[in-house]
C-alpha cells in the first residue's frame, strides 16, 4: 500500500491536476448551492422541493435522474432511490432526464482519480478523495461515468426523496390541523389515522414547496426498505419493446432538416484540396459546409434526408493532410516497446525493494513476459448523432450525451454565444460505453446549424465514420517480470506498462489551453490498485503519445490491465505449480472481500473438478470501480472453432441496489470484454483507421453467447459501481481458459490472431 | 410510390434506390426501425415484408412489394404482441437501440417454428447484433414467447 | 418475400428435372477430341468455378465463406448464415439469405450483393477448397452437377441471373475472370474436346 510519503512527494493525478485551479478559485463556489433548475420550467400546477422532485396538482410525481441512460438502468435505480424515500410505488413516479445544470454535478465520478487502492480509508486518502469530489462540484460537471451514478445518487436521491416527504407532511399537517408525528404516508397520500382524514400529495405539494428545506432528514434503515434491494422493472423497458422515439437518431423538430459529416480520417489534419462540387450538385443536398473545431476538421452535409447526406458526403472529393504520428500499427507498436524500454515513469505502487529482490533473481525462479494490446472502437449500436438548432441567438442541441454542461459550454463556444443561451437535451444513448461523454457530434450538429439558417438539423454520422473517428481504447504493452519463492508464489512482481494517457487525449480535444501536469492513473488502473500482498510489487506507467485520440472506453484502463495483471498471475501460478485459485487465496488473505469473491465463483464454477476432454477452465479477478469482481470461464474445442460455454461472474458491490439490474450489468461488461478478446481491434495504415463497420470489427453474436451464472455478494462497507466492472476480469478470465485448453499462451489481443471462434 | 405499412398506406416521393430504411424514418416519420451500421451487418434495422425479415437499411424502396410490418405495428390496441410482452417480462433491454430489430427477427422465428431449440434461436439471431449483451434474456424471452404462443393454442 | 423465395426454389428444382430428361438425348455430332485444347480451355472454366465470386457460396459445410479486400482471409460468413436446417440453401428461419441479399448489389461499400433467388449451391456441388481435378469430375457427373449434360451446364452458366452476378459483384469485389459469354464458350470448347480433366 503506498505510504503518505510518497504521496506527498507524488504530483495528484491530472485528472484533479488539470483543474487545481478549480479548486484554488473555488471554496466559494463550493459553498455554495447551485439553484434549482426545474424553477425556471414548471408546468402549471407543478411544485419543485429541490432539483430532483416535482409534484403536480393532480398527485403526478415526476423524478429527474439527471445521468445519462445508455442501457445500464440508472434511470430506474435514481428514481427507485427518490421513490423509496418519497413513500411512493415506483410506478407511480414519471422519470425524466432533466436539462443540462450544475445542479447535476457528480462528486463522485472524479472521487477515485486519487492515487489511493479503493480499500485505502486513510486520513490521507479520505481528504483527497473529498476533495476530488468538491472539484466534480465546483466545475458543475454534469457527468456519467466511471461507474460513478449510484454511488454518486445512493445519497442525494434518498435524501431528494426524503426532504420532499418532509415538506408535504408539514404541509399536510397545517391542511388537516394534526401534529406532522402523527401523519403517515403511503402510496401518495398523507393520512391521519387517529381521525382517518387524509390527502393527496397532489393536495398539499403547492403548499409543501413553499416551505423551508428541512435542515435534516431522516432515512429509512435498510429493512424498511420496500422498493431498493429488489429486482425493479424497468422504467424504460414498455418504451424500448415498442420502438418508442427516445433516442437522439428520433429526434424530430418541426421544419427539421438533416446532415452528416465526412471528417479527415487522418487525426487533426485538414483538407489539402477539395471539391465540393459534385457533392453540392447532388438531389436533395441544401449545402455542403466545412468544419473545423479542436475535435477534427472536414465537412459537413446539409440535406433534406438522411441518405441523400450520406450519399453526398461520399461524393466530396478530398485530399487530406498526412499525418503526424507513425503512420501504421507496427510503427505504433514500436513506439510503445520504446516507451517500455526508457528508463522512467511514474510508479503508482512501489513496496519493499524490487530492484534488490530482482538483482540475484535466479534464472529458474524468473517469470518474464510482454504483453500487448490493441487500440478499441466503442462501435455503440447508435451511431455518433445530434441535433442543433441556432435561432435568434439561442442554440438547442438534442444529443445523447454523458456530459449536458461540458456539451452546453463546448457547443456554445461552436455556436459563438454565451452558454445561457445553450439548452441542451439530453436524449436515450443507444449505447455509450464512454464513447458519449465526448463532445464531437454535438459540436458537429452545432457547425452544421449555423448554416441553416435558423432551422434544426439532424446529423448522423455513417457507420463508417463512427468507426474511423472514435475516441479509441488506447493501445498499450507492458512488460512483466516475477521472482518466484521456493513455494511458486511471487515473492517480487515488477511491471511496466506503456500507454497513451486518456487524460492529456481528452484536454486536447475539450480544453487545449490546458496542458496535463502530471502522471495518469488510467495507464496503471487495474495494475497498480489490485488486493494482493507481495513482498516487494512495483507497477510504472509510462506515458507514450501515439497520436490518436483515446479516450473512455468501459472499464478505461482496467479494460487492459486487468488482462495484463490476470494473465500474467496465471502464468506465475503455472510455472510455480500452484492452481490460479489457490494462487489468488494466498496472495489475497489480507482483504476479505477479495477472497470471498475468489471462494465464491470457485464453488459456483467447481473449479478444480475434473472436466471432460476438450474444455477447459480460467480465472481472474479484477476491482475496479469499487467492486471485487472474479470470474470464471469455460471454453471448449469444436470443429468449427473454440467455444465460450459457460461464464461464472461473483462480484461485491457492498449494497446491491437492483440485482436484476447488477446482473444484466454484469453479464453485459463481461460480453462486452469477450468481444474484445476474441476478435477486435483497430489497426492503422497511412495515417488511417482500416476498419470500417461490423463485417471487420464485429462483436459477440447470440451464437458465440455463453451461459452466465452470477452471484451478487454484499460483503465490503462501501457500494462499489456496476456499469463496467464485468468487463475487466473477463478478457485475462478467457485467456487463461484458452491456454489450459491449447496450451498457447497468447499475450497479445485480439485471440483471434492463434485461435479461432466458432 | 404506394408503401403498406404496419396496415396503412402510405405514399413515398422520392428516389426508388433509396433504402426503405430512410424512406421510413426520415419521410414517412416511423421511427422504430433503427439505423445501426448501412450494410446490413446489425440487423438494427430489421422490417418484415409479406412476414419475412428483412434489413431495410439496403433494401432500395423502389424494389419492395408486400406489407411492411415495423417495430410500431406489433401491438394492436395497446396490447403487446407475445414477443414484445416475453422481452418485457424478462426485462430485456438495456440502451433498446437492437430491440426493435431483434423482436422483428425473433416474430419471424416463432411465426415458423413454434418452439424453438436454442439451436434454432442461434440460426435465426445472429444476424441482431447487441453490443449491451442481452442475448441471455432475449433467448429466455423467446422461449417464454414460444410456451406462451403454445399454451394458448 | 417469401412468396418469391419458395418460386425460386420450384423453379431450381423444375429446371433439374429438365436438365436430367434432357441428358437422355443423344449428341448428334461426333466430339472432335483434342486433350490440350480440352484442358486449356478446362483451365479457363476452372479458374472462373474456384473463384472466390463463385466457390464461396459452393461449400461442402453449411458456411458460405467470406473474401476480399476488407474481410481479411477467406472465413466464414460472418453472422452464423448458415445452408438452412432443411437444406435448401436458403437459410434459416429469421434469418433466410433473402434476408439481406435482394434482386441487385447493394450500391453501398461492403453492402451485400444481390441477385434473384439468392442461395447457397446443394451440397453436393462443392468447388471451395477443392482441386481442379476435382472440380472437373464433379461437373460431369449428372448425379453432382443438377442433371445436366455439359452442354446444360454450360448454358446454366451463360443464362443464370445468380451465376451472372459472379461477373458483376458490386462496388468493392473482384469480379470472377471474363465473362459468363466467355465461359459458356470455353465450356463448350472443353465439352468439343472430350472434356478432359487434368491429372493434378
Amino acid at each position: 500500500m503506498a505510504s503518505i510519503g510518497k504521496i506527498t512527494r507524488r504530483a495528484f493525478l491530472i485528472g484533479a491536476t488539470a483543474i487545481t485551479g478549480g479548486i484554488a478559485v473555488g471554496y466559494y463556489l463550493y459553498r455554495r448551492p447551485y439553484p434549482n433548475p426545474l424553477e425556471d420550467e414548471l408546468a402549471e400546477g407543478e411544485a419543485t422541493f429541490n432539483p430532483y422532485v416535482k409534484i403536480a396538482g393532480d398527485g403526478a410525481i415526476t423524478v429527474i435522474a439527471p445521468r445519462a441512460e445508455m442501457g445500464q438502468g440508472i434511470s430506474t435505480t435514481l428514481a427507485a432511490l427518490v421513490a423509496e424515500e418519497l413513500d411512493v410505488p415506483l410506478e407511480a413516479v414519471t422519470v425524466e432526464h432533466g436539462p443540462a445544470s450544475y445542479a447535476y454535478y457528480n462528486s463522485e465520478m472524479l472521487a477515485e482519480g486519487g492515487p489511493f487502492p479503493f480499500w485505502d480509508e486513510s486520513i490521507m486518502a479520505e481528504t483527497v478523495r473529498g476533495a476530488m469530489g468538491g472539484v466534480g462540484k465546483v466545475l458543475g460537471l454534469q457527468g456519467t461515468g466511471g461507474s460513478s451514478s449510484t454511488r454518486d445518487g445512493f445519497d442525494r436521491m434518498r435524501q431528494a426523496g426524503a426532504a420532499a416527504r418532509q415538506m408535504l407532511v408539514a404541509a399536510a399537517a397545517t391542511s388537516l390541523g394534526v401534529a406532522a408525528r402523527d401523519l403517515a404516508t403511503g402510496d401518495g397520500r398523507i393520512t391521519h389515522a387517529a381521525s382517518g382524514r387524509s390527502v393527496g400529495y397532489g393536495d398539499v405539494a403547492a403548499a409543501a414547496a413553499e416551505l423551508d428545506p428541512p435542515s435534516e432528514v431522516v432515512l429509512k434503515q435498510r429493512a424498511d426498505w420496500r422498493i431498493l434491494g429488489k429486482s425493479q422493472n424497468r422504467v424504460d423497458m414498455r418504451d424500448k419493446v415498442t420502438g418508442a422515439p427516445i433516442f437522439g437518431v428520433d429526434v424530430v423538430q418541426p421544419d427539421m432538416l438533416f446532415g452528416t459529416v465526412r471528417m479527415s480520417p487522418r487525426f487533426w489534419q485538414k483538407a489539402t484540396r477539395a471539391d465540393l462540387s459534385k457533392a453540392q450538385a447532388m438531389p436533395g443536398v441544401v449545402k455542403v459546409v466545412p468544419i473545423d473545431t479542436t475535435y477534427g476538421s472536414g465537412f459537413g452535409v446539409i440535406a433534406d434526408n438522411t441518405w441523400a447526406a450520406f450519399r453526398a458526403a461520399e461524393a466530396i472529393e478530398v485530399e487530406w493532410g498526412t499525418a503526424g504520428y507513425p503512420a501504421d500499427s507496427a510503427g505504433m507498436t514500436a513506439r510503445l516497446k520504446e516507451a517500455l524500454a526508457s528508463p522512467g515513469g511514474n510508479s503508482a505502487r512501489d513496496e519493499g525493494d524490487v530492484d534488490t529482490a530482482f538483482a540475484d533473481a535466479p534464472g529458474e525462479r524468473l517469470v518474464e513476459a510482454e504483453y500487448e494490446v490493441p487500440f478499441l472502437a466503442h462501435m455503440c449500436m447508435e451511431p455518433m448523432t445530434a441535433t442543433a438548432r441556432l435561432r435568434d441567438g439561442v442554440l438547442d442541441v438534442w444529443s445523447p450525451n454523458q456530459f449536458p454542461t461540458m456539451t452546453r459550454q463546448l457547443c456554445a463556444d461552436v455556436a459563438g454565444i454565451e452558454t445561457d443561451k445553450v439548452n441542451v437535451h439530453t436524449t436515450s444513448l443507444g449505447g455509450g460505453f464512454g464513447r458519449r461523454g465526448e463532445m464531437d457530434f454535438s459540436m458537429y450538429a452545432t457547425a452544421l446549424a449555423r448554416e441553416a439558417g435558423g432551422r434544426p438539423v439532424k446529423v448522423t454520422w455513417t457507420r463508417e465514420e463512427d468507426t474511423r473517428h472514435d475516441t479509441y481504447r488506447p493501445a498499450a504493452a507492458g512488460r512483466f517480470r516475477a521472482r518466484l519463492g521456493s513455494d511458486g508464489s511471487p515473492e517480487a512482481v515488477e511491471m511496466r506498462i506503456a500507454s497513451p494517457s486518456v487524460v492529456a487525449g481528452i484536454l486536447r480535444r475539450t480544453f487545449p489551453s490546458i496542458s496535463p501536469m502530471g502522471p495518469d492513473k488510467s495507464i496503471v488502473d487495474g495494475a497498480c490498485n489490485q488486493p494482493y500482498t507481495i513482498p516487494h510489487y512495483r507497477v510504472t506507467g509510462i506515458e507514450a503519445d501515439l497520436g490518436v485520440p483515446v479516450g473512455f472506453w468501459r472499464a478505461v484502463g482496467n479494460s487492459f490491465n486487468g488482462f495484463f495483471h490476470e494473465c500474467f498471475m496465471d502464468e506465475i501460478a503455472e510455472r510455480g505449480g500452484t492452481d490460479p485459485v489457490e494462487l489468488r487465496r494466498r496472495l489475497m488473505k489480507d482483504y476479505p472481500a477479495a477472497l470471498a469473491v475468489v471462494d465464491k465463483v470457485a464453488t459456483m464454477s467447481d473449479w478444480g473438478s475434473p472436466l471432460a476432454d476438450g474444455t477447459a477452465k480460467g480465472f481472474a479477478f479484477t476491482l475496479s470501480f469499487g467492486s471485487w469482481v472474479g470470474e470464471v470461464v469455460q471454453v471448449s474445442q469444436s470443429d468449427a472453432g473454440l467455444r465460450i460455454d459457460k461464464v461464472w461472474i461473483a462480484a461485491d458491490v457492498g449494497t446491491a441496489l437492483d440485482p436484476g439490474i447488477l446482473e444484466a450489468q454484469l453479464v453485459s461488461g463481461a460480453i462486452y470484454g469477450l468481444s474484445a478478446a476474441m476478435g477486435q481491434e483497430i489497426t492503422f495504415a497511412d495515417g488511417m483507421v482500416e476498419q470500417s463497420n461490423f463485417h471487420d470489427h464485429d462483436a459477440m453474436r447470440m451464437h458465440q453467447c455463453p451461459a452466465f451464472e452470477v452471484a451478487i455478494l454484499e460483503n465490503f462497507h462501501k457500494m462499489g459501481g456496476a456499469g463496467e466492472i464485468g468487463t475487466p476480469p473477463a478478457l485475462p478470465a478467457l485467456a487463461n481458459a484458452v491456454f489450459a485448453l491449447t496450451g498457447k499462451r497468447i499475450r497479445t489481443l485480439p485471440l483471434s490472431k492463434e485461435v479461432s471462434f466458432a | 410510390m404506394r408503401l403498406t405499412v404496419d396496415g396503412k398506406q402510405i405514399e413515398i416521393d422520392a428516389d426508388p434506390d433509396m433504402p426503405l430504411l430512410w424512406a421510413l424514418r426520415d419521410l414517412a416519420g416511423i421511427l422504430g426501425p433503427k439505423f445501426g451500421c448501412g450494410i446490413a451487418a446489425c440487423g438494427a434495422c430489421t422490417v418484415l415484408i409479406d412476414g419475412s425479415p428483412v434489413r431495410s437499411c439496403v433494401l432500395p424502396i423502389g424494389g419492395v412489394e408486400g406489407e411492411i410490418v415495423t417495430i410500431e405495428g406489433l401491438a394492436r390496441d395497446g396490447t403487446l404482441s407475445v414477443v414484445q410482452q416475453a422481452w418485457l417480462d424478462e426485462q430485456v433491454a438495456q440502451c433498446g437501440y437492437c430491440q426493435a430489430g431483434q423482436i422483428m427477427s425473433a416474430t419471424a422465428l416463432l411465426d415458423e417454428i413454434e418452439n424453438p431449440t436454442d439451436e434454432d434461436i442461434d440460426n435465426a439471431m445472429s444476424g441482431n447484433l447487441c453490443r449491451c449483451g442481452t442475448y441471455p434474456r432475449i433467448r429466455a424471452a423467446i422461449k417464454r414467447a414460444a410456451a406462451t404462443k403454445l399454451a394458448r393454442a | 418475400m417469401r412468396r418469391a423465395i419458395l418460386l425460386t426454389v420450384t423453379a431450381m428444382l423444375l429446371g433439374g428435372v429438365a436438365g436430367a430428361q434432357e441428358a437422355a438425348a443423344p449428341s448428334t455430332e461426333a466430339p472432335a477430341v483434342d486433350p490440350a485444347a480440352g484442358l486449356a480451355a478446362w483451365q479457363d472454366v476452372y479458374a472462373v468455378f474456384s473463384h472466390p465470386r463463385c466457390a464461396n457460396c459452393h461449400v461442402e459445410d453449411d458456411h458460405p465463406r467470406w473474401s476480399g479486400a476488407h474481410y481479411g482471409e477467406t472465413r466464414i460468413h460472418a453472422f452464423n448464415v448458415m445452408r438452412g436446417a432443411d437444406g435448401s440453401g436458403f437459410g434459416n428461419p429469421g434469418l433466410r439469405c433473402t434476408t439481406c441479399h435482394f434482386d441487385s448489389n447493394s450500391n453501398v461499400l461492403h453492402g451485400p450483393p444481390g441477385a434473384p433467388g439468392w442461395h447457397l449451391a446443394p451440397v453436393e456441388m462443392v468447388w471451395f477448397g477443392k482441386s481442379s481435378p476435382e472440380i472437373c469430375a464433379q461437373i460431369k457427373d449428372p448425379g453432382r452437377n443438377g442433371g445436366r449434360t455439359i452442354s446444360e451446364v454450360a448454358e446454366h452458366v451463360r443464362d443464370d441471373a445468380l451465376v451472372g452476378w459472379g461477373w458483376a459483384p458490386g462496388p468493392g469485389r473482384e469480379p470472377a475472370p471474363r465473362s459468363a459469354e466467355e465461359t459458356f464458350a470455353a465450356l463448350e470448347r472443353w465439352n468439343a474436346a472430350g472434356a478432359p480433366c487434368p491429372a493434378e
